[in-house]
């Protein structure tokens, strides 16, 4: 753990003991006070790429897809300093960009300019384990490209469907498409 | 380090077992220190967010442990070690709070059959388990169950169940009425014989002991209610125990180890308080209700000269037998929306399979699952082969949250000396104390059973009209998790198990264990109501030989 690391984890620890004193009767929760000041993990071109994959895993249509019901903002705040999710932090900084990557060696273009046809077959490759082979020479580090995919897909569906106050599921869009709310 | 006034006992965890020992040996007039690690937990501290609850805590547990100080090491079945937090399944969390899961369970509150305490006589010797009789039978346990029911409260009625044990007392609240789901499986139940009732809950079906009564939310498992009408220890016991005066929760303090003289009795124990001050705490007797993980966690780390293998383990049985339930069942679609939002959803049951079954040995209570929510049924609940992400799935998340249903058994398990609890020496948590290591795997028996198991979940969803069902079969991995038990077993015989009947540690008189870690076998029913039953039990006993003059010395 590096001292950035063990400074964020404590001060999350005090943060959420403080909201449970203070939870008298209101709604206080640990972190929403937390997305008045996000700070912004993901660059702009990585932010780009993951609302491109948060489409993909949960498509627009009558409803909200991943991009608009703020996946990836989700993903952002929970890997920033108050996150819950700080030790995906750099998976996503080194994932991102190799996705991107392997699909320009595939398809000849970026994972965000393809249609949406392609991006699915090209993801369904990724999750299938065809990119895992020789990672590491294209960019994935220490990462396997099947292993992201779970863990991406996974957590895009914790900020598509989980409670607003994480940072996703805009406007509880995902509860409106289940008709609860 | 700082010493505290010496009382007469120290409970370890305010849970189920723990919580239950606080009051009554505080009520019989002992001067009592109840530990508990985490703090008070209530439901505005963490709302309705699924993703933090005691569900499926992808994010965190919020009622605890956390993930910055407490970690577990867990072994699979080929031996890889593997280093895990809170809220990953493999670290086999309940809960670490006043209350512990009674704030946040489902709150089921079954009384286990008569079979369930004599598993060995009943079904014979199973090659590859350490199948055993409890030592105490269903008769010795009833009077703890009624006074369990009563102080804590159930709503329920057992004689619209032909497989209940014998009660002397009716349940003290009436039982809760079904939604619509639960209605069509009751009609369909019958339909095709089976008995279906309502699941005794320990939730209000009127005000009781004044507190509201259920006002059905959707999310009642894995959170603490919202009204305060699920009855947990935090909400009954505990309160009660603090108002006699002679009972102290000493909240955010983790003890780390019992301490015992060179007679080797105990004398108390070291903790740590929330600004990592190290304190002793002695006492005439100390309880460990720390769970069935954390009470042989907390014996071998107590090891001593004369305790060189950990307190209570001389013959290797300490955090053996670690047991769960091998959970099955079948998931069904239907046509037609059979959701009304009542909650918490799991309403009706059938206990027809929980016991002389052909062929298969014990068996489950069935149910119908809680309502699940948005995140946990975009994970799983699909028929397989269906994709994970895309359209389709959304498009299935989006048409079948509301015409979908599942029927559940927690499968009783054939305990097996592998499956334990160790700790890890060199894998510390923030207070530089081994860490519990869980390793082992489910009796191939678990697995046969569950199928059977299965097989009957299924037909009872088609009777009810699903056009698409399929059967849900638990892996075999090593079983605990929420309703983790077994890991120091009572029994007659001091070479074969830990505690004597009576949850007293062999050869340390003054030593008891109340929690899940005393079941013998887990019963084919959720486990909290003889956790609590062994609480009053093991209470009962204590108290009467302090009444007649045993100070424990
Ligand atoms: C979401 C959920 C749903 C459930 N639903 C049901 C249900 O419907 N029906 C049912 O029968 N059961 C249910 N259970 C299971 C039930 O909650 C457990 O079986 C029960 O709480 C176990 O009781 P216990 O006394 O053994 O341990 P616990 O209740 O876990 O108590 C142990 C306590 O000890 C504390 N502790 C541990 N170590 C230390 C230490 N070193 N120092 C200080 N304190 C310590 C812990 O923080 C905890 O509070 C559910 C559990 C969960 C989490
Ligand atoms: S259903 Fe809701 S009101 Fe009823 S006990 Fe559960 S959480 Fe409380």
């Amino acid at each position: 753990m590096n001292k950035e690391n063990s400074f964020d984890t404590l001060s999350r620890r005090s943060f959420l003991k403080v909201s449970a004193i203070w939870a008298g009767g209101a709604w206080i929760v640990g972190v929403p006070s937390l997305s008045a000041n996000p700070h912004r993990v993901l660059t702009e071109s990585e932010a780009e790429i993951m609302d491109a994959l948060a489409d993909a895993i949960i498509p627009p249509g009558e409803y909200a897809g991943g991009k608009d019901a703020w996946v990836t903002r989700f993903i952002d705040q929970q890997i920033g300093r108050y996150g819950y999710l700080q030790h995906d932090r750099e998976m996503y900084q080194t994932c991102l960009p190799a996705i991107n990557n392997d699909c320009r060696n595939e398809f000849g273009d970026v994972f965000t300019r393809l249609d949406k046809e392609n991006q699915a077959e090209f993801l369904k490759a990724v999750e299938a384990g065809q990119y895992n082979p020789q990672a590491a020479e294209r960019g994935w580090g220490d990462f396997t490209p099947s292993a992201f995919f779970n863990t991406m897909c996974n957590q895009c569906m914790m900020g598509f469907y989980g409670s607003p106050i994480h940072g996703g599921n805009r406007d509880y869009v995902s509860y409106r498409m289940l008709s609860l709310y | 380090m700082a010493t505290n006034k010496h009382v007469n006992a120290i409970v370890v965890g305010s849970g189920a077992g723990g919580g239950v020992v606080a009051k009554e040996l505080s009520y019989a007039g002992l001067s009592v220190v109840l530990f508990e690690r985490g703090g008070w937990v209530p439901y505005a501290a963490h709302g309705d967010d699924e993703l933090t609850a005691m569900r499926s805590f992808p994010l965190a547990c919020f009622f605890g442990p956390d993930n910055e100080r407490y970690r577990r090491v867990a072994v699979d079945q080929q031996g890889n070690e593997r280093i895990v937090y809170p809220n990953d399944w493999a670290y086999h969390n309940i809960s670490a709070c006043v209350g512990s899961g009674t704030v946040n369970y489902g709150a089921m509150a079954w009384r286990f059959m008569e079979e369930c305490f004599t598993m060995k006589s009943t079904y014979g010797h199973v090659e590859g388990s350490t199948l055993e009789d409890w030592p105490i039978s269903y008769d010795d346990l009833e009077p703890y169950y009624e006074k369990a029911e009563w102080e804590i409260g159930v709503a329920g009625d057992d004689s619209k169940n032909p497989f209940a044990p014998w009660r002397r007392k009716p349940h003290p609240m009436p039982p809760f009425s079904h939604n619509k789901e639960a209605r069509i499986l009751e009609e369909a139940a019958k339909k095709i014989g089976y008995h279906p009732f309502s699941i005794p809950m320990l939730r209000n079906s009127e005000e009781f002991d004044g507190r509201p009564a259920c006002v059905h939310v959707r999310n009642c498992v894995g959170f603490a209610c919202p009204v305060d009408a699920k009855n947990g220890t935090q909400n009954t016991v505990i309160p009660k125990a603090i108002d006699t005066g002679n009972c102290e929760l000493r909240i955010n303090s983790q003890v780390v180890k019992i301490l015992t003289d060179s007679n080797g009795r105990a004398t108390g124990v070291e903790y740590y308080d929330e600004q990592d001050r190290k304190h002793t705490q002695t006492a005439d007797i100390v309880i460990l209700s720390a769970s069935a993980t954390e009470t042989p966690r907390l014996m071998f780390n107590s090891a001593t000269n004369l305790y060189p293998d950990g307190i209570g383990n001389r013959y290797d049985w300490l955090g053996r037998n670690l047991q769960g339930h091998a959970y099955c069942g079948a998931d069904g679609l239907f046509e037609e929306e059979i959701y009304d939002g009542i909650g918490p959803g799991a309403s009706v049951a059938a206990g027809d399979f929980a016991h002389n079954n052909p062929d298969v040995i014990g068996g489950a209570v069935l149910t119908n699952e809680f309502i699940k929510l948005p995140y946990a049924y975009s994970r799983g609940f699909r028929p397989p082969g269906s994709s994970q992400w895309g359209r389709e799935h959304k498009d299935f998340q989006k048409h079948y949250y509301k015409r979908n249903a599942s029927i559940r058994g927690p499968v009783q398990e054939m305990p097996n000396f592998e499956s334990r609890v160790e700790v890890a020496p060199d894998v510390l948590d923030h207070w530089g104390m081994p860490v519990a290591k869980i390793s082992g795997f489910k009796h191939h028996e678990d697995i046969r059973t569950a199928e059977f198991i299965a097989e009957k979940a299924a037909k009872w969803l088609e009777a009810a009209g699903a056009y698409k069902v399929w059967k849900s079969i638990p892996g075999t991995g090593v079983s605990g998790s929420q309703h983790q038990s077994g890991t120091c077993r009572m029994g007659n015989d001091p070479q074969t198990s830990v505690t004597d009947k009576y949850g007293r540690v062999h050869e340390v008189d003054n030593l008891f264990v109340a929690d899940g870690s005393l079941h013998v076998t887990n019963g084919a029913f959720n486990p909290v109501l003889t956790i609590m039953a062994l609480g009053y039990w093991v209470s009962d006993y204590i108290v009467k030989e302090w009444k007649g003059g045993n100070r424990f010395k």
